[in-house]
């Protein structure tokens, strides 16, 4: 049985926000919620990077530890689901996720906040497969139909993968060999041949004067 | 043969030092280290990036409290707190079983004394009844989990919890409401007098054998749940108007889970107190509850809990107060016949 995963390469990802397009439009997800989110780390500066960040589908969900109506499940592919007829809208789940990945469509007062939504990596949830009630709870069920999620197959530099963490580890460790992994493959530095700016960004920012 | 011995043993103690003496001869030997882990270490500590995406917290990346957060729920909060109330529930069974009821001991002179104004009542079972629902739903979205989806199933406890969280969350508000009243309107009676109170506490108010210490109208044990109530209410209202109404300042996960982390704490210490006032109220002492029932008590109970109260009350112009029942105290313990009273 696969054990499904989403991995980015921070070196890959141009922050087009392909991906975070294709999941709203693919799964039709409510106003003001976004399962998943592309995040820029230093943007400006030449140590910027990239993420795009959804679920992550933890062996050890900490959503599902917390909840106090444990209405997360886990499928047989190891991706975290929940069933929204059990959620009262704690917000629980948002506290304790390292990724932000629960989603609320309201922030009202006296604690309203409607039923979570969170990245299902496209696997629907607990009503039946592909069925209409499930697409309007939960969004789209491509894992049923033998496909990987929108967000992955969109992504235009193949910066987000997702499936079997097997393969996608296996897609990983050989990028890595081929492009170095100590940092030689990325920055100005390298692009203009000035070794004594290769050795970390504090280095690289000082000799670049930040340029 | 012991020679080979001795020069493996060396080896095996010295190669491993050979990476240290090369990069201590030439520090670049050891080659460039990533820049990338000096970034995912910083992002790790919930760096704030930029993001397109609009929202609360949408710029972090990673945020490592969550689970510090869950760690505090799941095995701080959920089993010691549990082990406090299930400790206070426990030890008033043992105290009832080896005490009992604290009787009237002259048994009720049948003349009653006004003890509480109907203004003092309302605000009080207003307060009580907030605070029992407001603890009672708390307590079942910490623990239904364990206790009540076995018994209602995942789907009949999530009503029951939708409930327990819209009670909580719309009551919360009026709790909020009347304890700044109930704080102004029992303050007065609940400033600690140390001669009094002091000796009281040194005696554990009687409750442990001895003599019953004398105190005022309200004795000290009963200050110090006032005191816990009131600066615990606070608490709990300043933290739980936070978590009621994220979007009062768009509060963040910091700040919702430090505030859950305070009401928490709060709420058990104030539960625990709780427990203690209710026992006490309720089947611990003959005759208490009714001053909150009628405002009234029986002028033996109040000479027997609240002898320097009842003096006042004799001393003053209330002719509904019997006036020779100071004699008929004098020579029981717990009296007015106190030593302090004679100072």
């Amino acid at each position: 049985m696969a054990r499904m995963k989403f991995l980015c390469d921070a070196e890959r990802c141009i922050e087009c926000n392909a991906c975070v397009t294709a999941c709203k439009n693919e799964n039709e997800v409510p106003w003001g919620v976004n399962r998943r989110r592309v995040v820029t780390i230093n943007d400006g500066s030449p140590a910027e990077r990239s993420m795009s960040v959804a679920c992550m589908h933890c062996s050890d969900a900490p959503c599902a530890a917390v909840c106090p109506v444990d209405c997360f499940y886990f499928t047989d592919d190891g991706v975290v689901l929940h069933d929204k007829d059990i959620c009262i809208g704690c917000g629980y789940c948002f506290y304790a996720c390292p990724f932000g990945a629960p989603q609320f469509p309201k922030n009202e007062a006296f604690g309203s906040r409607g039923k979570m939504d969170k990245c299902t990596f496209c696997a629907g949830g607990p009503l039946p497969d592909n069925s209409p009630e499930e697409f309007a709870e939960y969004g789209s069920n491509r894992l049923a139909e033998g496909k990987l999620p929108l967000c992955a197959e969109m992504c235009a530099t193949r910066a987000l993968l997702a499936g079997d963490g097997d393969t996608v580890s296996e897609i990983f460790r050989e990028r890595v060999t081929w492009r170095g992994a100590s940092g030689f493959a990325w920055g100005w530095g390298v692009a203009y041949n000035k070794p004594g700016i290769r050795r970390g960004y504090a280095v690289e920012d000082k000799a670049t004067g930040g340029d | 043969m012991l020679w080979s011995l001795l020069l493996l043993f060396a080896l095996t103690l010295l190669l491993p030092l050979i990476p240290y003496a090369v990069a201590y001869v030439n520090p670049d030997a050891g080659g460039v280290p990533n820049p990338g882990s000096e970034l995912w270490r910083e992002v790790r500590h919930a760096n704030v990036g930029t993001t397109q995406v609009q929202g609360v917290d949408s710029g972090v990346l990673i945020s490592e409290y969550g689970e510090r957060w869950r760690q505090y729920r799941m095995q701080q909060l959920a089993p010691w707190g549990a082990m406090v109330l299930g400790a206070m529930v426990g030890i008033f069974i043992v105290y009832y079983l080896v005490r009992g009821k604290i009787r009237i001991e002259d048994g009720r002179s049948g003349k009653r004394v006004r003890r509480y104004t109907t203004t003092e009542m309302t605000v009080h079972w207003i307060l009580a009844s907030t605070f029992v629902l407001l603890a009672l739903s708390g307590l079942i979205l910490l623990y239904g989990r364990w206790l009540l989806i076995p018994l209602l199933g995942a789907s009949g406890f999530s009503v029951t919890a939708t409930v327990c969280k819209l009670l909580h969350n719309y009551v919360g508000l009026l709790f909020a409401a009347i304890v700044p009243i109930a704080f102004f309107l029992y303050l007065k009676d609940s400033l600690f007098n140390l001669k009094v109170d002091g000796r009281w506490f040194m005696r554990a108010g009687g409750y442990f054998g001895g003599e019953e210490p004398s105190s005022e109208k309200v004795n000290a044990g009963q200050k110090m749940w006032y005191w816990v109530a009131m600066l615990g209410g606070f608490v709990l209202i300043t933290s739980g108007l936070l978590l009621d109404f994220t979007n009062l300042f768009q509060q963040g996960r910091e700040w919702l889970m430090g505030a859950h982390v305070v009401h928490t704490i709060a709420s058990i210490g104030v539960i625990a107190f709780f427990i203690v006032h209710l026992y006490l109220a309720t089947v611990g002492v003959e005759g208490a509850l009714e001053s909150m029932v009628n405002g009234h008590v029986d002028a033996n109970w109040a000479r027997q809990h609240h002898d320097l109260w009842y003096q006042e009350l004799q001393a003053g112009q209330d002719s509904t107060v019997p006036k020779e029942g100071l004699k008929a105290g004098g020579t029981h313990a717990g009296g007015v016949a106190s030593p302090l009273v004679k100072d």
